[in-house]
C-alpha cells in the first residue's frame, strides 16, 4: 500500500450508504475509516487526523452540525457534509458552521470524488505558502499586481469585483456562501447586504462570461452562494 | 282551512287546525281577510294578528291574504275554498257574525251539492287578556284643516247673505250641507264635527227667524239641524272608510314594492356574506334606519358581533336571545322591551332559526307604525329564505370540494403507487439479473442494466422530489422568501440542472437586465419544471425559448417549445394536479410539474398561464408582481 493514500473518515449511521462509500472510495485509491456515531466520529477525527471527513448530519446521538463546529474549532480537517436535508438553509448553516462543502443525497460517485479532490487540494493549498498567482482554467489572477486575465486578455475589475473574484478563486470548486463572501469582501460593514453580492456577480459575469445564463466560470448555487468552476483536469 | 285574525282565541284555533291537518297528513291553509281595519282596533289586537299570521306560516300552512271586493266575506271565503279544493273548514265558537253566516252559506252550498266541506267548530277560550277597548290611536287634530273648515262655514254664511234674498232658506241650508260634506270628505272627524256645529249655529243665528238670535221658534228647524248632523256623520263614515282603504292600499303598495325590491336584491344570489351585506345596505336605505343581520353559527348559537360598526349592548343581546327563544319579534313597539330603541325579528329557517334581523329606531325616526311590523315580518322571512338557500348552496359546494378532494387523493395515491413502483420494479429486476446473470448473458449486458438502474433511480428521485414539493406547497409550509434576484442567475441555474436532458437542443435566452423580487430557489424550481415540460412535449432536438420581460407592473417569464401546443380548451387544466394531457401518449411523471409551478406562482402572488403560440408550440408564462424598490444598479457605488 503506497504511503500517500489519503485517509477518508466516513461518519455515517446508515450501513448501506457506508458500504457504498467505502467500496467506491477504496476503488479510487483512498484509505477509509468508518464511524457510526457522533462520539465515535469525534474521537476518530481527532485521533486519526484523516485527510477528508464525510459527515452525515442525522447521527443517532447528535447533530452533525455541532460536530462540524466543534472540530472546526480545533482542527482544519476538510469536512464534506453528506445529508438528505435538501433545504438551502441547511446547506448555508452547515457551510457557515465550518463545513467545507455540502453534498445532498442521493449523489453519484463522480460528483462525490470531485468534491473530495477539491477539498484535498484546498487543504494542501492551506499548508503551502499563499501563492501570488492563481490560475483556474483560462482565468489567471495575480494577487501582487491585482491583474486579471482571461484567455490571456486583460480584464479590468473594480476593487470589490477583484476581491470577490479573489475569494472564489482561492477556494476554486468550493461553495462560498453569500454570508462568507460579504464577510471577506466588505468585512463587518453594517451596510453589507446579500444583494451586494448579486450586484457584483452580475457585473463580474458581464466581464468574464460570454453568456451569463450559461456561465462557464462563475456558478450560482441558488439560495446558498457561489462556486468558481474548478479546474480538475 | 282556517280563518286567521287578531281575536284572542285565534292562535288556539290555528294550532287545532295544524293538529288536524297533521293527523290527516294533508296540507292546510290559513286565510286572512285584509279589509280596512275597524275604526277602533286595539294595538293588542294588531299584535295578536301579526303573531297569528306568523304562527300560521311557521306551523307550515299556506297563508292567503284576501282583500275582499265585496262585503260578503263568507262568499269570498267559500270561493277560495273551492279554488283550493278545501275539504275541512275550522271555525271557532263565538265567531263574528259573518262567520256564523259562513256556516250558513256553506250549508246552503252543500245542499246545492256544489261543495263538499266538513266544518269543525272548535271551542276557544278567550285568552287571559281581555279585549281592551283602548281608543284608536289618537288622531292629531290638524289646526290648519280646522281653520279651513271654519273658513268654509264663514264663506257659506257670506254667500248665504248674498243669495238669501233671491233664493230662500232651503238653498242656504244646501250651502251649509255643501261645506259639511266638503269637510267630511277632505278633513276628517274633528273638522267635520266643528263645521257641522258651526253651520247649525250660523244658520240659526243669521237666517232663521227670529234672525240674529239663537232662539228657535219653528220645531221643523230642529229636524233640519238633526238632518245636517246626520248627513255629515254618514258622509264622514264613508269618507273615513275610503281613506282607510286608501291608506291600506298605499301601505300594501309600499310593502309590495319593498318586498319586490328586496326580492331583486336577494335574487342576485352569491355567498351568505354577500347577501348579508347587500340586504343590510338595502334595508338601511329603504327603511332609513340602522339595520343589522345577526346570523347564527353552525351550532345555532347567535354570534355576538355582526354587521359593520355595530356592537350589541347587553339589552340588545337579551332581545336577540328572546327573539331566538320565542320565534317572534321582540323589542321596540312589541310586548317585551317596548321602550328599547331596538326591534329584532326572527329569521326562521326550515330546520332552525337562522338568526335575527335587528332595527334601531333612533330618536329622530319616531315611533314605529304598527303596519311596519306587517312589512318587517315577511321581510325577515324572505331574507331568511334567501340566506338559507345560499348557505345550503355553500354547504353543497363545500361538500363537492370535499368529494373532489377525496377523489383527487385516491387518484393521486393510485397514480403515485404506480409511478413509484414502476421504476422500483425495474431497479429490483435489473439488480437481481446482475446478481444472478443467466448462462447466456452477453458481456455488454451489465452495462445496459446498470444504465437502466441509474435512469430509473433518477426518475424515482424526480417523483419523490415533486411529491414533496407539491405537498409542501399545498400545506402552505412554503413561503416565497422574496429578494431582489438576478433573473439570469435563476435561469442559468435551472439550465445547468437540466444540462443532461437538454443535450444539444438549442435554447435561446432573452432576459432584461433587471432585478425581480422573487424567491430564487422556488423560481428556479418552477423554471426547471417548465423546461422539463417543454423537453417532454416537443420533438427531440427542437428549440426551446426562454424569455423574460416586464409588462405593466408584472415581470413575465416564459418558456416556449416547438411541440404540438396545448390541447384546445385545456389551457387551464394543464396546471391541475395529475393532468397528463388527453389524446396523447402517456408520458412518465405524475403530472405534478406544472401544478408545482402554479403553486410557486401563487406563493409569489403571481399567476401562470399557458397557450399555444400562433406560430405553434406551447408557451407557459409565469407573471410575478414587481413590487418594492429595486436595489442600486451601479456596481461601483462602494469602491
Amino acid at each position: 500500500m503506497p504511503p500517500e493514500q489519503p485517509l477518508v473518515l466516513i461518519v455515517e449511521d446508515d450501513s448501506h450508504l457506508r458500504q457504498y462509500l467505502t467500496t467506491t472510495l477504496r476503488s479510487h485509491g483512498f484509505d477509509v475509516a468508518e464511524a457510526t456515531t457522533w462520539e465515535e466520529g469525534k474521537r476518530m477525527a481527532l485521533g486519526l487526523t484523516p485527510a477528508v471527513m464525510l459527515l452525515d448530519l442525522g447521527l443517532p446521538d447528535g447533530d452533525g452540525l455541532s460536530l462540524a463546529r466543534e472540530l472546526r474549532a480545533v482542527s482544519r480537517i476538510p469536512i464534506i457534509v453528506v445529508s438528505a436535508r435538501g433545504r438551502e438553509e441547511d446547506k448555508v448553516l452547515a457551510l457557515d458552521m465550518g463545513a467545507d462543502d455540502y453534498i445532498t443525497k442521493p449523489f453519484g460517485s463522480s460528483e462525490l470524488l470531485a468534491r473530495i479532490r477539491v477539498a484535498l487540494r484546498h487543504a494542501a493549498d492551506l499548508s503551502a505558502p499563499v501563492p501570488m498567482v492563481v490560475e483556474v482554467g483560462s482565468l489567471r489572477m495575480d494577487f501582487a499586481s491585482r491583474e486579471v486575465t482571461l484567455d490571456q486578455k486583460p480584464v479590468r475589475l473594480t476593487k470589490n469585483e477583484f476581491d470577490l473574484l479573489a475569494v472564489l478563486t482561492r477556494h476554486a470548486g468550493q461553495v462560498i456562501t453569500n454570508g462568507q463572501l460579504l464577510q471577506e469582501v466588505w468585512g463587518d460593514s453594517a451596510k453589507a447586504h446579500a444583494t451586494y453580492v448579486r450586484v457584483y456577480m452580475r457585473s463580474l459575469r458581464k466581464k468574464l462570461e460570454a453568456d451569463p445564463t450559461r456561465p462557464r466560470l462563475l456558478l450560482t448555487e441558488l439560495g446558498i452562494g457561489y462556486r468558481l468552476k474548478p479546474d480538475l483536469d | 282551512m282556517v280563518p286567521v285574525d287578531g281575536r284572542p282565541g285565534c292562535a288556539q284555533l290555528i294550532r287545532a287546525t295544524c293538529r288536524m291537518a297533521e293527523a290527516r297528513g294533508a296540507p292546510w291553509i290559513g286565510v286572512h281577510l285584509d279589509g280596512p281595519r275597524p275604526l277602533i282596533s286595539s294595538r293588542a289586537e294588531e299584535r295578536r294578528l301579526s303573531d297569528n299570521l306568523l304562527l300560521t306560516e311557521e306551523l307550515g300552512a299556506d297563508l292567503i291574504r284576501l282583500n275582499p271586493r265585496s262585503r260578503n266575506e263568507a262568499r269570498e271565503i267559500l270561493t277560495l275554498a273551492r279554488t283550493h279544493q278545501v275539504t275541512h273548514l275550522v271555525l271557532g265558537r263565538g265567531e263574528p257574525n259573518w262567520r256564523t253566516r259562513l256556516a250558513g252559506s256553506v250549508l246552503e252550498d252543500l245542499s246545492q251539492g256544489d261543495l263538499e266541506l266538513i266544518i269543525h267548530v272548535v271551542p276557544t277560550q278567550a285568552s287571559a287578556e281581555p279585549p281592551t277597548a283602548a281608543p284608536a290611536r289618537p288622531e292629531a287634530v290638524d289646526l290648519g284643516n280646522l281653520g279651513i273648515a271654519i273658513g268654509f262655514v264663514a264663506l257659506a254664511t257670506g254667500v248665504g247673505f248674498l243669495v238669501f234674498h233671491y233664493l230662500g232658506l232651503a238653498d242656504v241650508i244646501m250651502l251649509y250641507m255643501l261645506c259639511i260634506t266638503a269637510a267630511a270628505t277632505q278633513f276628517g272627524r274633528w273638522p267635520t264635527l266643528i263645521a257641522s256645529v258651526l253651520s247649525i249655529l250660523a244658520l240659526d243665528f243669521c237666517f232663521i227667524e227670529p234672525r240674529y238670535t239663537f232662539v228657535l221658534t219653528d220645531i221643523q228647524h230642529i229636524g233640519t239641524f238633526a238632518m245636517m248632523l246626520g248627513v255629515g256623520w254618514v258622509i264622514l263614515g264613508l269618507a273615513e272608510r275610503i281613506r282607510a282603504q286608501t291608506r291600506l292600499a298605499q301601505n300594501q303598495e309600499r310593502h309590495t314594492r319593498t318586498l319586490y325590491h328586496l326580492g331583486k336584491v336577494l335574487a342576485e344570489g352569491g355567498s351568505v356574506a354577500a347577501i348579508q351585506q347587500r340586504v343590510v345596505s338595502f334595508l338601511r336605505q329603504e327603511l332609513d334606519l340602522p339595520v343589522a343581520l345577526l346570523l347564527c353559527d353552525a351550532k345555532g348559537r347567535l354570534p355576538v358581533p355582526a354587521g359593520p360598526g355595530l356592537r350589541l349592548e347587553a339589552e340588545e343581546l337579551e332581545i336577540a336571545r328572546a327573539v331566538m327563544e320565542r320565534g317572534a319579534p321582540v323589542g321596540h313597539g312589541t310586548e317585551f322591551f317596548t321602550q328599547s330603541p331596538c326591534l329584532m325579528l326572527p329569521m326562521p329557517g326550515t330546520e332552525r332559526p337562522l338568526g335575527v334581523l335587528g332595527l334601531w329606531f333612533t330618536a329622530g325616526a319616531g315611533a314605529m307604525p304598527a303596519s311596519r311590523l306587517d312589512l318587517l315580518i315577511p321581510l325577515a322571512s324572505q331574507i331568511a329564505l334567501a340566506l338559507e338557500r345560499a348557505s345550503l348552496a355553500e354547504d353543497r359546494t363545500e361538500a363537492r370540494i370535499q368529494a373532489e378532494h377525496e377523489q383527487l387523493r385516491s387518484t393521486l395515491l393510485s397514480s403515485i403507487s404506480h409511478d413509484l413502483r414502476t421504476p422500483l420494479g425495474t431497479i429490483t429486476g435489473a439488480t437481481t439479473t446482475l446478481l444472478n446473470p443467466g448462462p447466456q448473458s452477453a458481456p455488454g449486458d451489465p452495462k445496459v442494466l446498470l444504465g437502466t438502474i441509474l435512469q430509473e433511480s433518477r426518475r424515482l428521485l424526480r417523483m419523490v422530489n415533486n411529491l414533496l414539493d407539491i405537498t409542501k406547497l399545498e400545506s402552505g409550509l412554503v413561503q416565497a422568501k422574496k429578494e431582489w434576484a438576478a433573473i439570469e442567475e435563476v435561469v442559468g441555474s435551472a439550465l445547468s440542472h437540466l444540462e443532461e436532458q437538454l443535450g444539444a437542443r438549442p435554447v435561446s435566452v432573452e432576459l432584461p437586465e433587471i432585478w425581480v423580487p422573487m424567491d430564487p430557489v422556488l423560481m428556479e424550481q418552477a423554471l426547471i419544471n417548465m423546461l422539463d415540460n417543454a423537453i417532454k412535449f416537443s420533438p427531440p432536438g427542437s428549440a426551446i425559448e426562454v424569455r423574460g420581460w416586464v409588462e405593466g407592473d408584472r415581470f413575465r417569464l416564459s418558456v416556449a417549445d416547438e411541440g404540438p401546443g396545448l390541447p384546445p380548451g385545456e389551457e387551464e387544466l394543464i396546471f391541475e394536479k395529475l393532468y397528463r394531457g388527453t389524446g396523447r401518449p402517456v408520458t412518465p411523471g405524475a403530472g405534478l410539474g406544472l401544478a408545482i409551478c402554479k403553486g410557486i406562482a401563487q406563493a409569489h402572488g403571481g399567476t401562470i398561464t399557458g397557450r399555444t403560440r400562433p406560430q405553434g408550440g406551447a408557451q407557459i408564462v409565469i407573471a410575478l408582481p414587481m413590487d418594492g424598490v429595486a436595489p442600486d444598479l451601479n456596481p461601483d457605488f462602494n469602491s
